[in-house]
């Protein structure tokens, strides 16, 4: 029946633009409630005032100096009225206009002879009243965006990343000479260390992101960012592990080894941000105690990357190099960034990205370990191993208290 | 508050094998230390320090005479037993500048904090009108001598009403009032407070006669002031100098009336002053620094004995330095 044929295609453009219909009358609802809504919302009673708390992005200290990066994270603009340090109303001047709209940002500056090594508080009263504060544990002066800056945070990212893991791969002869069995437990300790780590990142990013003024983020926050980076992972697993072949799902040898180094590496940049954050702030003594902890912690790094690459006969060094480069370098990388921007909201995506990744690390992991471990997942050597790997990490962290 | 901090993990111990590192960090540790040759652009900074808290870059608000009211009390009536003194009060809400830029919602009787001055001569019949034009039930509590229906503590005048104090003044001396309603505490932090001067009968001798309400203010209602003042703006007598003269003796009535703190205190730089407690008795205390608890007050009498611009604050350098500053001009 040709006239049933024709018919429905004739429809379709009709069917097809119903989809917007929708949409139009959202508009035509949202417009109306625009122009109109004001009464609806009264039948509830007033407003509560607005929360007029600014959000203190940065501070900043110079000799004699203090520079205060403020964002207006309310929906309605806000005014920046009066501005205290360690509780003393000082003069000060702006970048810009007083009054930010939403998201706006801007810097205060202030003359000021503040204490090198003493706690520090600043604060900032919106014209409604509203004082926002922020405290530094101890005032240091912020290193500048000098090449000399630069180059020391690289050099503390390089010891704390890349130094660390380049050493946990020299492991890989012995690891070859390994029994199956034992190869399996120590792709199991890869799996607990990584679970140690997503755990921490994760709560880190919660914690975090709780500390951040409601309108920027909420918790989705971090679920978009570890669902992207574990998803984003998840898509180059299955890249990497189809190029073997189409029957080939559980990646295994360089490629796992890859992954892993991808996922640490992820982690890494969290941790450089961290300490270089925590430095500029003035939160964090980089002693040279503190610096070999860090090292020592992250050789463990190096022993998870190299666990799955020991399947490999051999392995070129310079593919080795690129495993700790990938692995350890993204910590040069944190360091700068939360040494010279940083943004509590970008913490909360590294860390977020950071957990996702290992998530998915270990999934990698765990079906290796299924497929090709004597006796599959629930052996003694692999039970045993995640195990260890969580206790190392716990161990070490209870040794700092 | 966000706070950035290293986790438990990440402040992991370290041990023998690596401790080679230590001096690699040694290479880095200078590198990250201070670098003061980074440039400051110092044209761009404001001025600091006690240089620039005086006159026009004091972030006070107001213009020049905007306290003349607040300052200078209404002249002295020679002692008249039994004459009427009437005074009209009006409570209303109403938003006021604090500090420069910074707005509160006060409660306040006519439309300032401190409320206006009273005053009488010791025996004058005191009649106070009071009408509540404010959301809230308000009252008026006047310390001093009067009998238990003028107390301004059961007689709650709800908004729209009005009530009408009278009773002798006495005893002679400075004296606050404030409302009495609850919770007390909202009632006072938010404005409703002032002072009447009594005078004595035999009248006190002539001079510079000034009011100082030493108050806070705390315009985030976390329970702590976030500005401290004295006649209710910040930093307005460092903005516009109290001027003087050193040909005559200057008579400040100084009350206390800081909601959340116990005491507030004045200290004057350059000379000593009487201290009157109360106003009510002839004897004095010698000194530069006085303290009063809230509630309390006084009476000060300066002879300068120079001119030139001194300093006078609250000692609490923390009140100082969140508004209660200010000088004296002192001229010939």
């Amino acid at each position: 029946m040709t006239s049933g044929e024709v018919a429905p295609r004739r429809r379709l453009p009709l069917r097809r633009a119903w989809a917007l219909v929708p949409l139009i009358l959202l508009l035509a609802v949202v417009a109306a409630f625009a122009a109109a809504g004001g009464p609806v919302l009264d039948l509830l009673g007033r407003n509560p005032p607005p929360a007029d708390q600014f959000d203190i992005r940065r501070v900043t200290l110079e000799p004699g100096v203090v520079r205060i990066r403020v964002t207006n994270p309310q929906p309605d603009e806000l005014t920046i009225a009066s501005v205290t340090v360690d509780d003393a109303i000082v003069p000060f001047t702006l970048d810009g206009p007083a009054t930010l709209e939403r998201l706006r940002s801007a810097t205060i500056v202030v003359q000021y002879e503040w204490v090198g090594g003493d706690p520090l508080s600043v604060g900032v009263t919106s014209s409604t009243g509203i004082e926002t504060t922020k405290d530094i544990g101890a005032a240091v002066e912020t290193p500048g965006a000098s090449a000399r800056g630069f180059f020391g945070y690289a050099v503390i990212g390089f010891l704390v990343g890349v130094v660390p893991v380049a050493l946990g791969l020299l492991w890989l002869p012995s690891l070859r000479r390994t029994p199956p069995q034992w190869l399996a437990a120590f792709m199991a300790l890869t799996g607990g260390l990584l679970a140690f780590l997503a755990i921490e990142a994760l709560g880190e990013a919660l914690e975090r992101q709780a500390a951040l003024p409601g309108p920027l983020a909420g918790p989705g926050f971090v679920l978009l960012a570890v669902a992207a980076s574990y998803l984003g992972l998840a898509f180059l697993a299955q890249r990497l592990g189809s190029r073997g072949g189409a029957a080939a799902p559980a990646l295994s040898g360089l490629a796992l080894a890859a992954l892993v180094a991808v996922g640490i590496g992820l982690h890494n940049l969290g941790e450089g941000l961290a300490i270089g954050s925590s430095f500029a702030l003035g939160e964090l003594t980089l002693g040279t105690f503190l610096v070999v902890g860090f090292m020592v912690h992250n050789v463990t790094e190096g022993l998870a990357i190299a666990a799955p690459a020991a399947e490999e006969r051999r392995i070129r060094p310079t593919w080795l190099a690129a495993l700790a480069l990938v692995a350890g370098a993204p910590a040069i990388l944190g360091a700068w960034i939360g040494g010279f921007v940083t943004s509590d909201l970008l913490a909360v995506v590294f860390f977020g990205v950071a957990a996702g990744a290992a998530f998915e690390v270990i999934v990698e992991v765990g079906r290796y370990v299924r497929r090709r471990a004597p006796g599959g997942l629930t052996s003694g050597h692999v039970i045993g191993g995640f195990l260890a790997g969580l206790v190392i990490m716990y161990a070490t962290g209870l040794l700092v208290g | 508050m966000s706070k950035s901090k290293i986790t438990r993990r990440q402040l992991v111990v370290g041990a023998a094998p690596l401790a080679a590192a230590g001096p690699l960090y040694g290479l880095a540790a200078p590198l990250l230390a201070s670098d003061r040759e980074a440039s400051h652009m110092g044209h761009e900074l404001p001025a600091a320090g006690h240089a620039a808290m005086i006159g026009d870059q004091v972030p006070a608000p107001g213009g020049p005479r905007d306290l003349d009211s607040l300052l200078v009390p209404p002249p002295a009536l020679p002692h008249e037993p039994g004459r009427v003194r009437e005074y009209t009060l009006v409570a209303s809400d109403r938003r006021i500048e604090v500090a420069k830029g910074v707005y509160f919602e006060a409660w306040t009787y006519n439309g300032t904090v401190p409320g206006p001055i009273i005053r009488a001569t010791e025996d004058d019949l005191l009649r106070v009108d009071f009408l509540n034009a404010g959301s809230h039930p308000h009252t008026i509590h006047f310390h001093g001598i009067h009998p238990a229906g003028m107390d301004g503590v059961f007689e709650i005048v709800n908004p729209g009403e009005r009530f009408t104090y009278e009773f002798p003044a006495r005893p002679y001396g400075f004296h606050p009032y404030h409302c009495h309603a609850t919770p007390l505490k909202k009632h006072i932090h938010k404005g409703l407070y002032g002072t009447f001067i009594v005078d004595p009968p035999k009248p006190r001798p002539p001079a510079q006669e000034l009011v100082m309400v030493m108050n806070g203010y705390d315009t985030d209602g976390d329970g702590e002031n976030n500005f401290y003042t004295v006649n209710g703006l910040t930093f307005y007598y460092a903005k516009y100098p109290i001027r003087v003269s050193r040909s005559q003796t200057v008579r400040i009535y100084l009350a206390n009336l800081t909601e959340f703190d116990l005491v507030n205190s004045l200290h004057l730089h350059g000379d000593f002053f009487r201290v009157y407690r109360t106003g009510s008795t002839e004897q004095f205390e010698y000194t530069d620094t006085v303290m009063l608890c809230q509630g309390e007050r006084c009476i000060l009498e300066i002879d300068f004995a120079n001119t030139g611009t001194f300093m006078f604050h609250a000692h609490q350098s923390e009140f100082a330095e969140l508004g209660w500053m200010g000088f004296f001009d002192v001229s010939d």
